[in-house]
């Protein structure tokens, strides 16, 4: 029993080295004082973990210190979010990649132990992914409304890449404006759910652009709308769902969006210091390269701006998480 | 070949053999390591690739990958502690084997297992990769569905001795499986409201509490050093026994090819369809589970074989079959390329060129994992008094850092509670971890065609392959039950004899 006791106590101590070897501590003054975290709501090697990594590698000289990406993943972002929502002795130093995840999530558990606005300071909006409303080559479907008045008498389906991804509230949306027959089949993710697309068992999906490009580029998926206010200059020919003028399309303005916050503590000069970093990392050749990549553009709002674009997009998620049964 | 000169020219840079080389070293050291995965090591690796050569790049992440799967089974043959979920399944054989004394036989076997079964993959790769996403993409929901319902069946072939008890176990494992998010509604199943079961229960921790907490529960209630027969360290494989196992080796290759190329099963899953399928076909049958060298190969075969294939389905399609390629197809991007068949136009050199970086990442797999069994293997011979302390901060540390939440610590001891009295039962562990591992696939895969089908059930016999995987799902049935009633019937005359 001794050795037992001797033995819990050594793995005991051991590993609370190793767990607090990666903490870091810091204190504010002139900002930033110390290594700069970016949590990362998500698991390694999703998108908002890849954009993260190369936003940080590129703030890490526009701040000219650390900047160290940490995965906190969990219940769609809600674990991460939630963790930097309670703030903490770090918190004056921790940014974090929001992503429509953060809206979502709140939007089908209203429950959540944190307020998504009220709880964070909005940095800035770093860069924004349209959605594209595609169909498998083979389909009979050569535009919108042509598709649309198929699915006012026959239940299509549509893909996506998870419940609460912004792929299946992109089509819960289109769904409730057109009043389209759609069942919504759900993938683990969107590299499980392409296949389905490609081979023509589901009808429809509304991508993320990086997804999907190569494959509208190739002729082996056509796009019939894309999802942001505005074309998108990577394929100036396909309409946005907007400009279609019918069936309450009007309203269906939607991105990906992925943009950094920080706990409501979050220091003026922090605030400061990032918005000015950012605005030159947005400039980097490197930073333009990747969006371009990504079919994505540079995010438009910052501070107040994003705060009211987060509530809109509350808002509206909120709208469609109870008409499509999902809000919990 | 007109381009052979450019591909020569992207392939034989330094930079390319050193970015292999370092990859594999990598991905052998962080796979070995319970808790640190490959995919965490190749997503932590992605932003250094950045500022290089985007073959090298490419390279130096394909080299962790690989590394990575066969680094998983160094500490599940020695401590019995899985470095990766993929080599879950090699402990069952490799894990006895050490303690028998051959750990170097067992780690040697992985190796050599390995690295033929990563050798077929990437050929695979190379020469068949357009005929394999064509199948691939003709896998949809009930075709996937019916491929599970064969594996399965596989479950019989592993319930070793109790029929009823494999059964449970393997129910027990679709029962955990459950926890999470309903994948439908995003409804809350048996999560008790606790948040840190939304995502379903974390496999490493499961994995870790399953297999390495009941030996050290063991060792401290028996107070006694198990016996060893010979100097741990032991001997290699022998030619005989490479041989033996080459049948084996092939098959679970050609499996792990066939389910890395359709993405969305993955290594584990190939790792357990391998070895039933080696252990269904040996003459050794008995001695799986209790130390046989076969049964370390087809394993290591099955998870390897993955490694090239699911590159198959990134490369030809631009879709990543798992999270690993997931994060490949960021690098790719990254350096201003998009995997797909426009890239097969446009950068013909480039990917041949990587081709040939890949074949090399097997032979430096071999010597690598080589230098590694050397040191690796004497950890079979520390006391086990001053070894297990150390594992259990291991697991500790490993349940804990792959999502770095404390939760998944007391999971994990609640995982080695299990696991112990599965021991002391013997409940055998492979069916619920396959229970665990096929239950969602299976649940998910049967809604997505309903879905599909609009609730018509003729989707569920669409198409050849769904034809196919019925005919050898109700075969592998029948096969089972005509065995279990010949051994009763075997038994019952082999009583008469006694008694008459």
């Amino acid at each position: 029993m001794k050795k037992l006791i001797s033995a819990t106590c050594i793995a005991a101590c051991g590993s609370a080295l190793l767990i607090s070897a990666s903490l870091s501590t810091a204190h504010a003054a002139d900002w930033p004082t110390g290594d700069v975290r970016l949590v990362v709501p998500y698991a390694p090697g999703g998108t908002t973990d890849v954009l993260s990594r190369r936003v940080a590698d590129l703030l890490k000289d526009a701040l000219d210190t650390n900047v160290i990406v940490e995965n906190r993943p969990g219940a769609g972002s809600t674990v991460g979010t939630g963790r930097l929502a309670r703030g903490g002795r770090d918190a004056d130093h921790t940014l974090l990649m929001a992503s429509p995840g953060h809206t979502i999530g709140a939007a089908i558990y209203p429950d959540l132990a944190y307020d998504p606005v009220e709880d964070f300071v909005f940095i800035q909006n770093v860069i924004d992914i349209p959605n594209v409303m595609v169909v498998p080559a083979s389909s009979p479907y050569n535009s919108v409304v042509e598709f649309i008045e198929a699915a006012q008498d026959q239940n299509m389906a549509f893909s996506h890449s998870g419940v609460g991804s912004s792929i299946h509230m992109s089509g819960e949306l289109f769904k409730t404006l057109t009043g389209s027959n759609m069942t919504a089949v759900p993938f683990a993710g969107s590299g499980a759910a392409l296949p389905a697309l490609l081979g023509g068992d589901v009808d429809v999906s509304f991508e993320n652009m990086p997804t999907v490009y190569s494959h509208i580029k190739s002729g082996d998926l056509r796009a019939l709308a894309v999802t942001s206010a505005e074309r998108s200059p990577y394929l100036p020919d396909v309409p946005t769902l907007s400009e279609i003028g019918e069936y309450n399309l009007d309203q269906f303005v939607t991105t990906a969006w992925f943009g950094l916050i920080a706990h409501n503590s979050f220091p003026e000069e922090g605030y400061e210091a990032m918005q000015q970093a950012l605005d030159e990392v947005m400039e980097r050749e490197e930073f333009l390269d990747f969006a371009k990549q990504l079919g994505a553009q540079p995010g438009q709002v910052e501070g107040e701006e994003f705060k009211q674009f987060v509530i809109d997009d509350l808002a509206r998620w909120q709208e469609v998480a109870e008409q499509a049964g999902i809000s919990q | 070949m007109e381009n052979l000169n450019e591909v020569l020219q992207l392939f034989l840079s330094i930079d390319n053999f050193i970015a292999i080389a370092l990859g594999v070293v990598i991905g052998v050291t962080v796979g070995s390591i319970p808790g640190l995965t490959a995919t965490m090591a190749v997503a932590l690796a992605l932003p250094f690739t950045f500022s290089m050569q985007p073959v090298a790049a490419i390279l130096l992440l394909v080299g962790i990958y690989k590394g990575g799967m066969y680094g998983g089974s160094i500490t599940a043959i020695l401590i019995r502690t899985p470095g990766s979920p993929a080599s879950a399944c090699t402990l069952l054989d490799g894990y006895p084997m050490a303690q028998q004394g051959h750990a170097k036989k067992a780690l040697k076997t992985a190796l050599f297992s390995s690295v033929i079964a990563d050798f077929i993959s990437n050929i695979a790769l190379i020469f068949f990769a357009a005929y394999l996403a064509k199948i691939a993409l003709n896998f949809g929901a009930p075709e996937f569905f019916w491929l599970i319902c064969f594996s399965l069946t596989i479950i019989i072939s592993l319930a070793s001795g109790s029929m009823v008890k494999g059964l449970l176990a393997a129910l027990m494992g679709i029962l955990l499986s459950l926890v999470g998010l309903d994948s439908v509604f995003g409804s809350q199943r048996l999560t008790f409201g606790n948040y840190n079961l939304m995502d379903s229960i974390s496999f490493i921790p499961l994995l870790i509490g399953l297999f390495a907490i009941p030996e050290i529960i063991e060792f401290y209630r028996k107070k006694v050093v198990p016996h060893i027969k010979a100097k741990a360290s032991g001997a290699g494989m022998t030619l005989a026994e490479l041989k033996r196992c080459m049948k084996s080796i092939v098959r679970g290759s050609l499996i792990g090819v066939i389910i890395g190329a359709i993405p969305g099963t993955g290594a584990t899953a190939a790792a357990f369809i391998s070895y039933s399928d080696a252990r269904r076909r040996s003459p050794n049958r008995d001695n799986f589970g209790k130390g046989e060298v076969e049964g370390v190969a087809a394993a290591e075969a099955g998870n390897n074989g993955v490694a090239g294939a699911t590159l198959i389905p990134l490369l030809s399609l631009g879709i990543p079959g798992d999270v690993i390629t997931a994060i490949i197809l960021g690098a790719f991007m990254v350096h201003g390329l998009t995997p797909g068949p426009i890239m097969f136009q446009e950068n013909l050199s480039l990917i041949y060129a990587l081709f040939l970086g890949i074949m090399l990442s097997s032979l430096i797999l071999l010597v690598v994992g080589n230098a590694a069994i050397k040191y690796f293997s004497l950890i079979a011979d520390i006391p086990k008094s001053i070894l297990f302390p150390i594992v259990l901060m291991f697991c500790i540390y490993g349940a804990y850092a792959v999502n770095n939440a404390t939760f998944d610590i007391w999971l994990m001891l609640a995982f080695g509670v299990v696991g112990y009295l599965f021991n002391r039962t013997g409940i055998p562990a492979a069916p619920f971890l396959i229970g665990f591992i096929l239950g969602p696939m299976f649940e998910d895969n049967l809604r997505r065609s309903l879905l599909i089908g609009n609730g018509d059930l003729s989707i569920f016999v669409r198409g050849p392959i769904t034809w196919f995987f019925i005919a050898i799902t109700f075969g592998s049935i029948a096969f089972a039950l005509y065995r279990f009633f010949q051994a009763r019937k075997q038994a019952s005359n082999a009583r008469q004899l006694n008694n008459g």
